[in-house]
């Protein structure tokens, strides 16, 4: 109970801190919101009515305390483009966000985790060599490059998948069909980088007292590997998949504009440019909460994996 | 691995989950089933129109519209009292029938089409309907930033429910313009905003036009269904749907798959050549209404010398531009107005790309070498075609400094007026009035659009509004014309061309010069 009291405290601590630096962030980019919104024929007198509605007269301090008493309300103010609640429009883009983002990492854990275990068990050989050439390629190569080349092969060329990673309407087999590519792709590039850390983790764990006595005393080297050094090598790999999730949401806003796929990324991304403060802090704080979630929710499961680190 | 032959781990291999005859089957069951195409799907009858906008939509309210996407979704839901005809930029009419100017061109009677009524069960449209539209414009509560252009309104009248009378403070020969069917000029029902609510209305749009709005998606589609009353019949598709696909190349190959039937906002010279060699589909373009301009701060020294602006005109080689850079796509602009406008004239001042003419004119104005900042924003081609012009400058001696600022900086520093150049372009209507105020008279000094600090046509602009009859209009934007690039305020770099691709199963549609599209008139053939 605590230990659960202590990961709220930290998670509220942790949001609270990345809205108040996005909120002064996005303020020091030079641009009017009014501006944007009126275009190249605004009036002086048009100008000022909409910056007096959106609020934008005030000093920075006052807009900042007005905006963490109305969000403490839960009230994260309007997107000043479209005029809808920010929070409403992040969240209804948060389900494309978070399927790119689960199916990435699941293409990822179930490629990278076990060519990492692969790779460490068979240390030197040449598969071992390939494989992290190969995953150095896949670290190198930008997720955008990898997108316009896979729409090139297998929907210009083949025309297995279609060019767009979301459908507009269809069943669920439909909407697989579209997110193929770009979980793909983006599943491809973390694995890539989990691979390579996976190996290290395994290696360290297999250079260990206990796996050298475990050995000799005759335990089947496949037990040796799949069971007590993946077990050990648990924690950093889980360590490893929590840090990946953070920088695949990264990842995803390219894939998002690659495959032109709605999302979270995409959206702050057209808030940022259209100066939409409102949007793009509401976008901001879904994130941090995204990430530091999946991050507390791993720091449970080391405990069920290893109970020594629950105690701690 | 120690102590490990291969027999062992071959055994191993063998008792773990997938051997190797397991494996080939899978994969080649993964072959069979990637082989038998799961292919893409055929489009759904009943006939939906697919459409790529390159970017979301925000705001469909007229008064405080902006930006490409949104006009083009809100050109099929709303009318105006006139409108372009799509082909030939001629003003026709849309929901007046006919109108009357008087003899002193200051009142405009407009007789109203009977029977037109608004989407989702509004009631009928009414001349009330137009003056509260208008007033809606010009009321400063509303902030819109179209209220300048309909300025010059005095009063509206409704004698009838089929009539409405506009008064003008001043004659206005370019009136039909402001009330044609762009930006301002749209009409909204007064019962729909009254209900749904100014705010909730810039997407909830209810108009007259030949399309329903139904529902937006954001950074997804927007849906519109077809108005089977629409008072000039029904459309011939059911729906209409703006998909947002931001990448032009993804945009390429969507529509060469057939995802999509029309590629709007077609801009990439490399996607432009690649759609027109692949044969697949249908490549049109056409002159736009606008051109993209280089401004020159004439406040500012040595620019406010007319020789050093003829002289940095002359040594930029525009041809070279479109040619090597837009690879012809763009074309070669004589002036700041392009062909599309009925008062367009090729009878101006004309200065060729000659850098020794150039050099030799920086010398009679006792210019030496002097850096100048070329300030454009970061969007592509404007912070790419800078480089080019910056090499061009070098070569006379002047030591041009590229400057790319983001957009809303760049906004900010030329509504300043500080800037002393800046890459520009006034998109718009086939309205000579709206870019001849916005960019050269007086009343547009910063933070207005004049960032040229431009006054040397005051006379003409007033004898302009006075004009009436297309011959002396025609006569008096001539002389605009011929004047304002005899004294080089700004330097037209190109006319921009626009493209639009289709499939080849799209028949009917006309592609116009307002960077909009109609969907109205198109139908899509069986594949």
């Amino acid at each position: 109970m605590d230990r659960l009291l202590r990961q709220l405290s930290q998670l509220a601590i942790t949001v609270f801190g990345i809205v108040t630096v996005t909120f002064f962030l996005v303020r020091m980019i030079p641009g009017d919101p009014a501006q944007y919104m009126l275009g190249d024929y605004a009036t002086e007198e048009a100008l000022a009515t909409l910056r007096a509605q959106l609020g934008l007269d005030q000093p920075v301090y006052v807009q900042y305390g007005l905006y963490v008493l109305r969000a403490v309300t839960g009230d994260f103010g309007s997107s000043v483009v479209t005029g809808r609640p920010a929070l409403e429009e992040i969240l209804f883009s948060l389900p494309d966000s978070a399927i790119l983002a689960f199916a990435g990492l699941a293409v990822a854990v179930v490629i990278g985790i076990p060519l990492g275990i692969l790779t460490a068990e068979r240390q030197g050989s040449w598969s071992d060599m390939l494989i992290m050439i190969v995953a150095l390629f896949g670290i190198s190569f930008p997720v955008f490059w990898l997108g316009l080349a896979s729409v090139l092969l297998f929907s210009q060329e083949l025309k297995w998948f279609p060019a767009l990673g979301a459908s507009s309407g269809g069943g669920l087999l439909t909407h697989l069909h579209h997110l193929v590519l770009p979980a793909g792709v983006l599943g491809i590039s973390v694995a890539a980088y989990i691979t390579r850390l996976t190996r290290s983790a395994m290696l360290e764990v297999l250079g260990q007292d206990c796996i050298r006595v475990a050995r000799a005393m005759g335990v089947p080297e496949r037990r040796v590997v799949w069971r007590l050094a993946l077990k050990n090598a648990l924690v950093p790999i889980l360590a490893i998949v929590g840090v990946t999730f953070a920088w695949s949401l990264g990842s995803a806003i390219l894939i998002e504009v690659v495959f032109s796929r709605p999302g979270i990324g995409s959206m702050i991304l057209k808030a940022v440019s259209a100066r939409d403060y409102q949007l793009v802090q509401a976008g901001v704080l879904v994130l941090a909460v995204a990430v530091v979630l999946v991050n507390s929710l791993l720091d449970l499961a080391y405990g069920l994996v290893d109970p020594r680190l629950s105690t701690r | 691995m120690d102590g490990i032959n291969r027999k062992e781990r071959a055994g191993r291999i063998e008792r773990s989950g997938v051997n190797r005859r397991q494996f080939g089957t899978l994969l080649a069951a993964g072959a069979l089933v990637a082989g038998s195409g799961w292919p893409l799907p055929a489009s759904a009858a009943p006939p939906v129109l697919r459409v790529r906008i390159g970017s979301d939509i925000g705001n469909l309210d007229p008064a405080r519209i902006f930006q490409i996407e949104n006009q083009t979704v809100a050109t099929q839901i709303f009318n105006g009292l006139v409108k372009y005809d799509e082909a030939t930029n001629a003003i026709v009419p849309d929901l007046a029938t006919g109108w009357e100017i008087s003899g002193d061109g200051t009142v405009y009677s407009f007789a109203l089409r009977g029977g037109v009524t608004w989407h989702k069960g509004f009631g009928p449209f009414t001349s009330d309907d137009v003056k509260f539209s208008f007033e809606r414009v010009l009321d400063p509560q509303t902030g819109s930033s179209y209220s300048g252009q309909l300025a010059s309104i005095k009063s509206i009248e409704t004698p009838s429910p089929d009539r409405v009378v506009i008064t003008l403070k001043e004659p206005n020969s370019g009136f039909l313009h402001k009330v044609s069917a762009f930006n301002q000029g749209w009409i909204v029902s007064r019962k729909a905003l009254g209900e749904i609510g100014d705010k909730a209305f810039a997407l909830n749009p209810v108009g007259t036009g030949p399309f329903v709005f139904q529902n937006w998606a954001p950074g997804r589609e927007v849906k519109l269904s077809a108005n089977k009353d629409y008072f000039a019949g029904a459309p011939k598709v059911e729906e209409v749907q703006f998909r947002v696909i931001k990448d032009e190349t993804a945009a390429a190959i969507a529509l060469e798959n057939g995802e999509v039937d029309i590629f709007f906002g077609l801009q990439q010279p490399e996607v432009i050549q690649r759609l027109k060699g692949g044969g697949l589909v249908t490549v049109l373009d056409r002159d736009a209404n606008h051109t993209i301009n280089l401004v020159l701060n004439t406040s500012i020294k040595p620019l406010g010398d007319v020789r050093v602006r003829q002289a940095i005109y002359h040594a930029i080689n525009r041809k070279a531009l479109i040619d090597g850079f837009f690879k012809g796509t763009k074309t070669e602009a004589s002036g700041f107005l392009t062909s599309s406008f009925q008062e367009f004239t090729d009878q101006v001042p004309l200065f060729p790309y000659d850098p020794a003419k150039a050099k030799a004119l920086l010398k009679e104005a006792g210019v030496g070498s002097f850096s100048l900042d070329l300030v454009a924003p970061g969007a592509n081609p404007y912070d790419k075609i800078v480089v080019p012009i910056a090499s061009d400058l070098a070569a006379v001696g002047i030591d041009a400094k590229i400057k790319v600022l983001e957009r809303g900086a760049y906004l900010q520093a030329r509504n300043k007026g500080t800037v002393p150049t800046c890459v520009t372009g006034v998109v718009g209507a086939p309205d000579p009035d709206s870019p001849i105020l916005s960019l050269f008279a007086k009343s547009s000094f910063p933070p207005g659009l004049n960032t040229a600090h431009y006054e040397g046509i005051e006379d003409l602009i007033a004898a302009a509004r006075q004009a009436q009859g297309d011959a002396a209009r025609k006569e008096v934007y001539g002389k605009i014309q011929a004047k304002v690039m005899g004294d080089v305020p700004v330097i037209p770099l190109y006319a921009d061309h626009l493209f639009i691709a289709h499939t080849k199963k799209v028949s009917g549609f006309v592609q116009n010069s307002l960077f909009t599209m109609s969907a109205y008139p198109v139908s899509l053939l069986e594949a």
